[in-house]
């Protein structure tokens, strides 16, 4: 059936509460409202209070109540409003939940997740991409599906993962990428790199949202018989380093795309990976295409000059191949 | 510190349904605007500490009365001649325990620092004491009394600050930093405070939703309640109804800074006011009040009323931690508090008041738990370091490493039609 990213990832969860009966939702505005986004709307009819449950507005405690009922054996699903809030329960992320296993050996099988990402005019605390700050934080999983098929495959694996995982789901796709998704039960792994596009010329590696800039790039550039491979990532942590070196043994040109700011992006972790992995194999120099280090601007105008665009891309495409 | 009192009562907002959502009656009671804060100590201390200049000298200087005598044990309602033996023994043995620890320190045997909860060991005992084996609790780094008392042994803990190959946490963090999900059930800390009170409040709602009413029990200081996770936690488990227990340690310390530093109310229980849950006030150092409100939390924990935040008032007798000599407390404090040691006041209890424990058994028990100790300390003192290999693997959780399942029972689950609501007209940042 054709899905929205948003009704995948809603129904991705739904589907393992009625799989699980250890599921269970928790988070701000989810259960008579169905979410500030709605991808929980109708859950506290069909699965209960008990299990649809309304906190206060206090991120911590969120992050905190969802590691204590994990400890009791429970696959807790916290939402957060937005992405841009994980940071007021920083501490018990990356201090109370992603050290545990390794400290003490307590699995914390827990997803946090929430919408992320620009281009909707949100403003700087409503379009952030802030992946990195937990992908630099082990024990912890990180996740940004780019489209309804992943979404609801990831979701359902991440629900499922001994591990904590963050789920980014990015709201520019929410209700503009529409997919064919199966009816039967099927997950995606955690960790595993998908090839969007293939292609002989160049890779563009890259994620959520930009994977769509870079396939529209992609389609312009084939018109002039230039062929992009599109390596969409899916997965950050852990990221697919094995996928990342064979397209690049496969094109031996990369450009590195992310809506993610420059400095500590994951493009330069990718080229450090690919450094290690497949320098040989390179003809040209690594290209990062990222959002500028700044905060995320409101106004459209300025939005649109901080992110990476199609054109962007189509023109860095050509300047790598040209090298 | 402990200042006068004027609350008045009110009824506890508790209700039996589960979810806590107080009903129309409490809430116009409520509206009354009348506390009650029990106050169970037996003397009530008027001092405050004050930063003051003398001199070219800043320091701290008490104000207030400290002549009075200690006071003597408060009769416990719940505990009888056996139970109160058990508790006494396990005082004994975290301070002993700390005084070995503090000389493996000075032998260079302890890697890092040595924490201690001198003076508060009634504080950690008697309350973990009121746990049932199948309910949780998470320690502050004081309270390895409790860890103890949760069935782990002074052989663990000894081990966590050598760094061994054998430490519950096989060398990966120190102190009282480990935990138990399996069969102790305990919540390792981390170094942050107030992280731990969402967390247990979290247990006791996956519990809940496996069917059961628990008990859970965590602690904060005069210190770390001054975090806004704290708020949070506690907020978060009155609104759920949750069955935390939570003991607010006054010890009048945050490292260097003093308890009126902290905070501007009188006492920390009048904090429960604004959660709308239970409040008390215990003197920390008397292990039969310590357990009575102990007790009490708890019972209201399983028959699902909520959380209750206990007010324990006492003293930490070191500094910080073992490099920390604490030369900013003023003198006359630890004299004052020396009198009410909640060990040698407990010993007195049950070998003169009670007349439970002749001198002879007494200094059996007491042959006993350093016969025990000195065990520990070898084993642990000998037991090796770990691998610098083993530093690697274990931060996920792999395939086949931990099964994961209901601690309790697999929840029951009511499920309805699918129903999808009529989405908003205007949507979120289309």
């Amino acid at each position: 059936m054709q899905l929205t990213y948003l009704e995948a990832i809603s129904q991705g969860i739904a589907e393992e509460m009625e799989r699980d009966p250890s599921v269970f939702c928790i988070g701000e505005d989810i259960g008579i409202y169905g979410g500030a986004f709605k991808v929980t709307d109708g859950f506290i009819d069909r699965f209960g209070p008990e299990r649809v449950i309304d906190t206060p507005i206090a991120e911590s405690a969120i992050v905190g109540a969802a590691f204590g009922a994990a400890l009791t054996g429970l696959r807790p699903v916290a939402e957060f409003q937005f992405m841009d809030f994980l940071p007021c329960a920083f501490n018990q992320i990356v201090n109370m939940v992603a050290k545990a296993h390794y400290r003490w050996g307590a699995p914390a099988p827990l997803v946090i997740r929430g919408p992320s990402g620009g281009n909707v005019h949100g403003g700087p605390f409503h379009s952030q991409n802030p992946e990195m700050w937990f992908v630099h934080a082990p024990g912890l999983k990180v996740v940004c599906p780019a489209g309804a098929y992943d979404a609801k495959g990831l979701i359902k694996a991440a629900i499922r993962d001994n591990n904590p995982v963050i789920f980014f789901e990015h709201k520019y796709l929410y209700r503009r990428i529409k997919e064919e998704v199966p009816a039967e039960d099927y997950i995606v792994p955690l960790g595993k790199a998908r090839i969007a596009r293939e292609g002989r010329d160049l890779s563009v590696i890259t994620y959520a949202a930009m994977v769509h800039v870079a396939l529209e790039a992609a389609e312009i550039l084939s018109k002039d018989g230039i062929e992009l491979e599109v390596l969409d990532l899916r997965t950050l942590s852990p990221l697919d380093r094995e996928a990342i070196a064979q397209t690049v043994r496969k094109t031996n040109k990369v450009l590195l795309l992310h809506e993610d700011v420059r400095t500590g992006g994951i493009a330069g972790e990718i080229a450090a990976i690919i450094n290690e992995e497949a320098f040989e194999d390179l003809d040209g120099p690594i290209v990062r295409l990222t959002a500028q280090d700044s905060p995320v601007p409101f106004s459209p105008p300025q939005e649109e000059y901080f992110l990476p665009k199609v054109v962007d891309v189509v023109r860095e495409a050509r300047r790598l191949l040209a090298y | 510190m402990a200042k006068k009192k004027n609350s008045t009562k009110t009824p506890s907002r508790a209700s039996g349904n589960g979810r806590g959502h107080g009903s129309l009656a409490s809430r116009a009671a409520a509206t009354q605007r009348r506390y009650a804060i029990p106050d169970y100590r037996l003397e009530k201390p008027e001092f405050t500490i004050r930063q003051v200049r003398a001199g070219d000298e800043v320091r701290y200087e008490i104000e207030g009365d400290l002549g009075a005598p200690a006071p003597p044990i408060r009769e416990s309602k719940y505990l009888g001649k056996k139970q109160c033996i058990e508790i006494y023994r396990w005082m004994l043995l975290n301070r002993r325990m700390e005084t070995a620890l503090e000389n493996l320190y000075k032998q260079g045997k302890v890697v890092g620092g040595v924490y201690f909860g001198l003076g508060q060991e009634a504080c950690s005992c008697a309350s973990a004491y009121a746990l049932k084996p199948d309910e949780w609790l998470g320690p502050m780094i004081r309270n390895q009394g409790s860890l103890l008392v949760r069935g782990f042994s002074a052989r663990d803990i000894m081990m966590q600050y050598m760094a061994k190959a054998g430490s519950p946490t096989k060398g990966r963090d120190a102190s009282s930093h480990f935990g138990d999900i399996q069969k102790r059930h305990v919540v390792a800390p981390i170094s942050t405070l107030g992280d731990l009170i969402p967390v247990l409040a979290g247990v006791a709602l996956g519990a809940r939703l496996q069917g059961r009413s628990i008990a859970v029990m965590t602690y904060i200081g005069d210190g770390g309640q001054s975090t806004g996770v704290t708020y949070e936690g506690l907020n978060f488990a009155a609104v759920q109804n949750l069955g935390l227990v939570l003991f607010v340690e006054n010890n009048l310390w945050g490292y260097s800074t003093p308890a009126d530093m902290q905070f501007r109310v009188n006492d920390l229980a009048e904090r429960s006011i604004a959660y709308g849950i239970p409040g008390v006030i215990i003197d920390g150092t008397d292990a039969c009040q310590v357990f009575d409100a102990a007790h009490e939390a708890c019972e209201r924990a399983r028959r699902s009323e909520g959380p209750t935040l206990i007010e324990a008032k006492m003293m930490r007798m070191k500094g910080h931690a073992i490099h920390d000599a604490a030369d900013y407390v003023p003198k006359p404090l630890f004299e004052y508090w020396r009198k009410r040691d909640p060990i040698a006041r407990f010993e007195n209890f049950l070998v003169n008041t009670k007349k439970w424990l002749t001198s002879q058994e007494n200094a059996a028990l007491i042959a006993e738990v350093e016969r025990v100790l000195e065990e520990d300390r070898n084993f642990a003192v000998n037991s090796p370091m770990p691998t610098p290999e083993s530093a690697a693997g274990g931060a996920y959780c792999d395939p086949g490493c931990h099964e994961i399942k209901p601690k309790y029972a697999v929840p029951r689950v009511k499920t309805a039609a699918s129903v999808r609501r009529q989405t908003e007209a205007a949507v979120h940042l289309k």
